[in-house]
């Protein structure tokens, strides 16, 4: 009995046995920090606010770039494309104004191209989903007969997030002279079909 | 039971024999039970340790990947206090620089050598000085002020901007016309002051 019982005992007192639960400690205690780091990085609310705003400045980024793109022989994509960038207001507007700028950009004959320099954004909430970038964009216009022309302009947009993601809620240029924060884009106005 | 029926039936030789087994047979068994045993629990352990191990670094590379990636790194907006301190220093450092009076262009340059670093201040001194004895002479004067400010990127050392400017310049006594400039910005925090140390124009 009293063999059995030291035999029993005897694992215990085997070096290697006694070094492997020790190892399996270190291996648990180990995984329990993994998984504490991990929950940790996942349930913070910082990188799902830093997130938010990444999303947000590739929409203002992409939007603002769309809006400053037409072809004459595509208006009517391109203007889908303006639809699906945009809405509340923005969208309404542009809505609105379809018909009419169809008509001219058709007779203009123009195709204008847009590549957006830097873009940040300045605000974002993201419980309201309300966010506001400022975007350096330069146009280029082709017109027939005539010389493409490049323009840089500065734009401030609103955002608004959809169920479709985050899209523009408001446009306007940056006018010289306009002191910070007071000319809201709300009257916001698309400058495209000036040549 | 089976030794007890052979032990009745075998030679008193074999009997010795096997009289001295049943010990050994015994040990034997127990060495061969506690070996099994061992052996058994050895790949317990070592399965457990290998998921363990494993598990604990997967968990790791994930918290690793989450907190690491440039979302995570990037703290424009997610730290509203350092963002706004370095919208403040930066804009406060671009009106100056890029703001003269022709009985102030050597506080402009003072100012200069304090915020500008890097490559925006050799780009600086290299227009600056051509224009030096223009604004004496011409009696300019130029008033920047900030529009905007959004930062793209910041960390605790290094931001970039994105800057709308407008600006306003005078020739003795003509009109005042003012004209619009968009600066991406790259500064560097050094001893606990943003300076500029580059500068492109957007």
């Amino acid at each position: 009995m009293r063999e059995r019982v030291r035999a029993l005992v005897r694992p215990s007192k085997d070096p290697v046995l006694a070094a492997a639960v020790a190892l399996l400690v270190a291996a648990l205690c180990f995984a329990a920090w993994g998984g504490w780091s991990w929950h940790a990085a996942a349930d913070d609310g910082a990188r799902a606010y830093g997130e938010s705003r990444d999303r947000a400045l590739s929409a203002a980024e992409q939007g603002v770039q769309n809006l400053n793109t037409l072809d004459h022989r595509n208006v009517a994509h391109g203007l889908s494309t303006w639809q699906q960038s945009t809405t509340g207001e923005l969208r309404k507007q542009l809505a609105d104004g379809r018909g009419e700028f169809e008509r001219q950009v058709k007779a203009a004959k123009t195709v204008t191209s847009a590549e957006v320099l830097s873009a940040a954004l300045y605000e974002l909430d993201e419980r309201a989903g309300r966010a506001g970038a400022v975007v350096a964009v330069r146009t280029t216009v082709n017109a027939p007969k005539q010389k493409p022309t490049t323009k840089d302009t500065r734009m401030r947009c609103e955002l608004s997030r959809t169920s479709g993601g985050w899209k523009l809620s408001a446009l306007a240029q940056v006018p010289v002279g306009d002191s910070a924060g007071e000319s809201g884009p709300g009257a916001s106005r698309q400058d495209q079909g000036e040549d | 039971m089976t030794t007890s029926t052979r032990d009745a039936d075998t030679p008193a030789a074999h009997t010795a024999k096997t009289e001295a087994n049943p010990a050994a047979d015994a040990g034997r068994n127990q060495c061969l039970q506690l070996r099994g045993r061992l052996a058994a629990s050895r790949v317990v352990l070592a399965a457990a340790l290998a998921v363990a191990v494993l598990a604990g670094g997967l968990m790791l590379f994930g918290a690793y990947r989450l907190t690491s990636d440039e979302s995570a790194q990037n703290h424009a907006l997610t730290d509203r206090e350092a963002t706004e301190e370095v919208s403040g220093e930066v804009g406060d450092a671009l009106a100056k620089v890029f703001s003269y009076t022709p009985d102030g262009v050597r506080a402009t340059e003072l100012d200069a050598r304090r915020l500008l670093r890097g490559e925006a201040a050799t780009q600086y001194r290299r227009l600056y000085g051509q224009l030096r004895k223009r604004v004496t002479e011409q009696k300019l004067t130029l008033t920047t002020r900030v529009v905007h400010t959004g930062v793209v990127s910041l960390d605790d050392h290094r931001a970039r901007l994105l800057v709308f400017l407008d600006q306003t310049s005078t020739r003795d006594g003509d009109q005042p016309s003012t004209a619009a400039a968009q600066l991406a910005v790259t500064a560097e925090r050094r001893g606990g002051e943003w300076r500029i140390v580059r500068l492109a124009a957007r």
